[in-house]
């Protein structure tokens, strides 16, 4: 047993008085009134029954007198702070890491593995000695710094407080990265050597956490010294829904079915019961046998349902609770309105006409001549078509749409471009961008083509040795790509040949179906798409609004104004459930925040974890960090003082 | 004159008058001096026969039972029961524990005492009051009706100062009167030495003993509070104590036993021992309790 002495000199030399003022006050107090009596013979006859031998007599004669110095004897030593090493503090810098991801709200440690993490920091944090400094940081996928290094224990408690669970997934690197910030500072390299910018500092890195990570790949310690405390039971049971969707039935267009995927990461074989609610009416209910660490799927046919939002809840959740439940939204199905404008293009003809794309957008497909024709103005005006696409023609004025030019620029000045260049090498394509996504070109010629200008705010989407050849740029609240390159050109000789053999390519068409969904809105978060928990969404408007309100599944209404031309970025989807998607004057949309993370979901906590070469061995037992014996000593001194107050209410004896 | 007054205090003249139908009761017969209203064991010369005997030169020839010589021509003396009167004291204890109580145990002794007393002079007793702290002088005997102001008076003399311990006066009071008798000891018996050898003094002396233990009502049920410094008013013993419901049930338990303890060891030898407390008026004890103890009839 050890002891941590708590008070200054001259604080124990005051607690020091308190008995002698106490034995001064008991003589004092004991002034018993005299009463003169026949015979003392009789009471002393009494007394003597009580006293049975003498020493007994006089501590009961003085029994306030000890249970009094008992109370401050025992406050005194509860002062000392006395308790049993545990697990030690070694160092003086020390930084914890709180794993606060999804797993962490698991209950199979009472009462959620995250709050036993807190109960243990804060254990170590009261055990810290004056003048070593620690830093609290808690990380999911994110890392966040909950309280600077500080010597204040009180701060460094209200930091530790502060750590709410989240539902995201878990990334040990950057908090890493956050905690060596002190420890391993940069190396300059300005210099013709290596200078270090300051002194390093180490520091011990207390990892609590189940280790439901990844391990951190490319990570170097340095002076970090890590110590890793799992939190968890090796065998937790846990049944997560992994996968929950709507779909249309292949043989009947109208019927919807809904699909969800259940993995069971106990190692009991589970019988788990699934219900499905729409507008959180019950639907359906169903029961998945499945095995332990299995995955099982079912299916639910929902009829024609047109709208409407289906949650998913199974009832043997086991103990993590934010994957028992899945929302996914129906929307009523939309179709893009597409215009296509071509003297004639065989191959984006066939492109937009494959299911996929019939699927997604309603095509109208017209002779340049139609750019002439009011019906086009007025269609154009009123926001009809989402994306226009010229192909080798040009319009008199832009329309208030999305448009896609394929071999002319659109008109005014805002576009330039340079003359023909033959065969241009494609040397980069910007597959970040939603157009190009999954879209290799390696294997595309073209004949020629022309080289961009890109307006400012614009994005090069395709570049060839000699300059951009597809880009993409705001116009407003609209946005105008152009592909310099023709598909189908004319000669000289007023023959149509084929610019480029991009249309034999397999991304063709998945260029096309990019375009759709990107210029027609479609197949993004808010046509029922789920999106993980702490993800951005970039939500866009039908309108040209300005502002865009989110209502959260808490009913919190977050307004969103434009960030870019085009879209709005909605950060907050910490929770999970359906947000709404307000604008005024529109039907409101909806999307889904589901963890669907397997590997969060499997909540066994492991014994060690990798980081960089390193591998961390988990602390094998925790002696509760120090076991304090204060608390127990205050209750027993509050007891010593309840036993003095009765015993002088009922002078039961002497 | 005041001390008229006083006895007046000391028994009513109601009292009195009952008194008088009274007599003091021996069990045992005692020879006495003079000749009372008793029979005494000594025969003598009174009317009542008691028995023959052999004639012996030198026996007054007026007892010779000539009927009895002429018929079996042998001389037989008569002898006839004398008759004495009775010696009757009252031992009072004078100690200062006496004086507690209302009226204080001392007065009740009085009053005791002035009562058995007059029953005793009324018929003829010879009757003495003695206190434990006496000095060795006799205290005088009164008998008869005239005598009843004075032995009031020397009653109510007696104050409640004196330190003999309770065997030392009995030892004294026994070394003082040889002679048999009634002995009324009227004390409260709180004596840290014990009462038991005092009485064995008594016993030794086989007199027809009753013990009248006076206690105070604040004795036979305190009523005392807080933390306390008891004072013994005759040893300046303290014992210390907080009143408390407990320590007040031990104390009557204490009583209890120590009452039983002195009624079982008078019981076991032949003593009267008589519980009386000072709140039951004198005129009830001599005429409730004493008669049915067979003290006076």
């Amino acid at each position: 047993m050890t002891t941590i002495n708590m008070l200054a000199p001259w604080q124990w030399a005051l607690l020091a008085v308190i008995p002698a003022v106490i034995v001064l006050l008991y003589f004092l107090k004991l002034k018993r009134q005299p009463l003169e009596v026949p015979s003392t013979y009789l009471w002393h006859k009494s007394i003597e029954d009580l006293h049975v031998n003498s020493i007994w007599q006089r501590l009961r004669r003085n029994i306030l007198l000890f249970l009094q110095l008992l109370f401050i004897g025992i406050l005194a030593f509860a002062f000392l702070r006395p308790g049993w090493r545990g697990t030690e503090l070694t160092g003086d810098r020390f930084i914890f890491l709180i794993d606060n991801s999804a797993s962490m709200s698991a209950t199979d440690v009472e009462p959620t593995r995250l709050d036993e993490a807190k109960r243990r920091v804060s254990e170590l944090i009261n055990q810290m000695a004056t003048g070593d400094v620690a830093m609290i940081v808690s990380f999911s996928d994110a890392a966040r710094v909950d309280q600077l290094f500080t010597d204040n224990r009180r701060e460094l408690l209200r930091g530790l407080e502060a750590i709410r669970p989240t539902n995201r997934k878990t990334l040990l690197g950057e908090a890493l990265r956050v905690a060596a910030g002190l420890a391993n500072p940069g190396q300059s390299a300005f210099e013709i050597s290596d200078t270090q910018v300051a002194e390093p500092l180490p520091a011990t890195v207390y990892i609590f956490s189940d280790g439901r990570f990844p391990s951190v790949e490319g990570f170097s310690l340095g002076n970090l010294e890590p110590k890793f405390v799992p939190i968890g039971d090796d065998v937790a049971p846990n049944v997560a829904i992994t996968a929950f969707s709507t779909r249309r039935r292949e043989d009947q267009a109208d019927q919807l079915q809904a699909f969800a995927r259940l993995t069971n990461t106990g190692v009991e074989p589970v019988a788990a019961q699934v219900e499905l609610y729409r507008d959180e009416e019950l639907l359906d209910a169903d029961q998945v046998e499945l095995d332990a660490g299995d995955a099982g799927g079912v299916v639910f046919d929902l009829g024609e349902v047109q709208t409407g939002v289906l949650k998913l809840r199974t009832s043997s959740g086991g103990a993590l609770a934010v994957d028992d439940e899945a929302w996914t939204v129906i929307d009523p199905p939309t179709q893009a309105k597409i215009l296509f404008v071509t003297p004639g293009n065989d191959a984006l003809e066939l492109a937009f006409t494959t299911e996929s794309a019939e699927e997604m957008a309603e095509v109208d497909i017209v002779e340049p001549g139609y750019l002439e024709t009011d019906e086009y103005r007025a269609r154009t005006a009123e926001g009809y078509y989402a994306l226009v696409v010229y192909d080798q023609c040009q319009p008199k004025e832009l329309p208030p749409a999305n448009t896609l030019f394929i071999g002319t620029l659109p008109p005014g000045q805002t576009w330039t471009a340079g003359e023909p260049v033959e065969a241009p090498q494609i040397i980069d394509v910007e597959t970040a961008h939603p157009l190009m996504q999954l879209i290799d070109l390696g294997d595309v010629k073209f004949a020629e083509t022309r080289v961009l200008e890109v307006p400012s705010g614009g994005t090069s989407l395709i570049d060839s040795h000699v300059g951009p050849m597809f880009a993409i740029a705001p116009r407003g609240p609209y946005e105008d790509a152009v592909l310099a390159a023709e598909i189908y050109g004319v000669d000289a000789d007023g023959e149509r040949f084929a610019n480029t053999d991009w249309p034999l390519r397999l991304s063709f068409p998945v260029f096309v179906l990019n375009a759709i969904r990107y210029f027609g809105d479609v197949g993004t978060a808010t046509a029922g798409n789920t999106v993980q928990p702490g993800e951005t969404v970039h939500l866009r408007s039908a309108t040209s609004a300005d502002s865009l309100a989110v209502r959260t599944p808490s009913g919190k209404q977050v307004s969103l104004g434009r960030e870019t031309s085009e879209t709005f970025s909605f950060s907050g989807t910490d929770e999970l459930g359906v947000y709404l998607i307000e604008e005024p004057d529109q039907p409101v949309r909806r999307f889904a925040v589901n963890l669907f993370d397997p590997p969060e979901s499997d909540i066994a906590k492991t014994d060690d974890v990798q980081i960089g070469y390193v591998e961390v061995a988990g602390e094998a037992s925790w002696e509760g960090a120090r076991q304090e014996l204060w608390k127990v000593l205050l209750m027993g001194a509050l007891v010593v003082l309840c036993v003095e107050w009765y015993i002088y209410n009922r002078r039961v004896y002497l | 004159m005041s001390n008229a007054t006083q006895s007046d205090a000391l028994l009513s003249p109601e009292f009195l008058a009952q008194l008088e139908r009274m007599e003091l009761v021996s069990r045992k017969i005692f020879r006495g001096r003079m000749k009372g209203e008793r029979r005494s064991p000594r025969k003598g010369h009174s009317v009542e026969f008691a028995d023959f005997r052999n004639y012996v030169p030198g026996d007054d020839l007026r007892f010779i039972d000539w009927n009895t010589y002429a018929r079996l021509d042998r001389l037989f003396l008569k002898i006839f029961f004398e008759e004495e009167d009775l010696r009757f004291y009252s031992l009072i204890d004078a100690s200062a524990s006496m004086s507690f109580g209302t009226p204080s145990k001392l007065r009740y002794a009085q009053q005791l005492a002035a009562a058995l007393g007059f029953i005793g002079l009324i018929r003829g007793d010879r009757v003495r009051i003695e206190t434990l702290g006496q000095r060795q002088t006799r205290s005088p005997a009164y008998r008869g009706r005239q005598n009843v102001w004075r032995m009031q008076e020397q009653l109510l003399a007696i104050e409640p100062d004196q330190t003999t311990s309770l065997t030392t006066g009995v030892k004294n009071f026994c070394i003082r009167n040889p002679g048999k008798g009634i002995v009324v000891v009227i004390s409260d018996l709180m004596d840290k030495e014990g009462y038991e050898s005092a009485f064995k003094y008594l016993l030794s002396r086989q007199m027809d003993i009753y013990v009248i233990h006076v206690l105070s009502a604040e004795e036979l049920d305190p009523e005392i509070k807080g933390d306390l410094r008891l004072v013994d008013c005759e040893d300046d013993d303290v014992a210390e104590i907080t009143a408390s419901a407990p320590l007040l049930k031990r104390y009557q338990k204490t009583l209890a036993a120590f009452v039983e303890g002195a009624r079982e060891f008078c019981a076991r030898r032949g003593m009267n021992y008589l519980l009386a407390n000072n709140q039951v008026p004198v005129e009830q004890l001599i005429s409730g309790y004493l008669r049915r103890r067979g003290l006076v009839r």
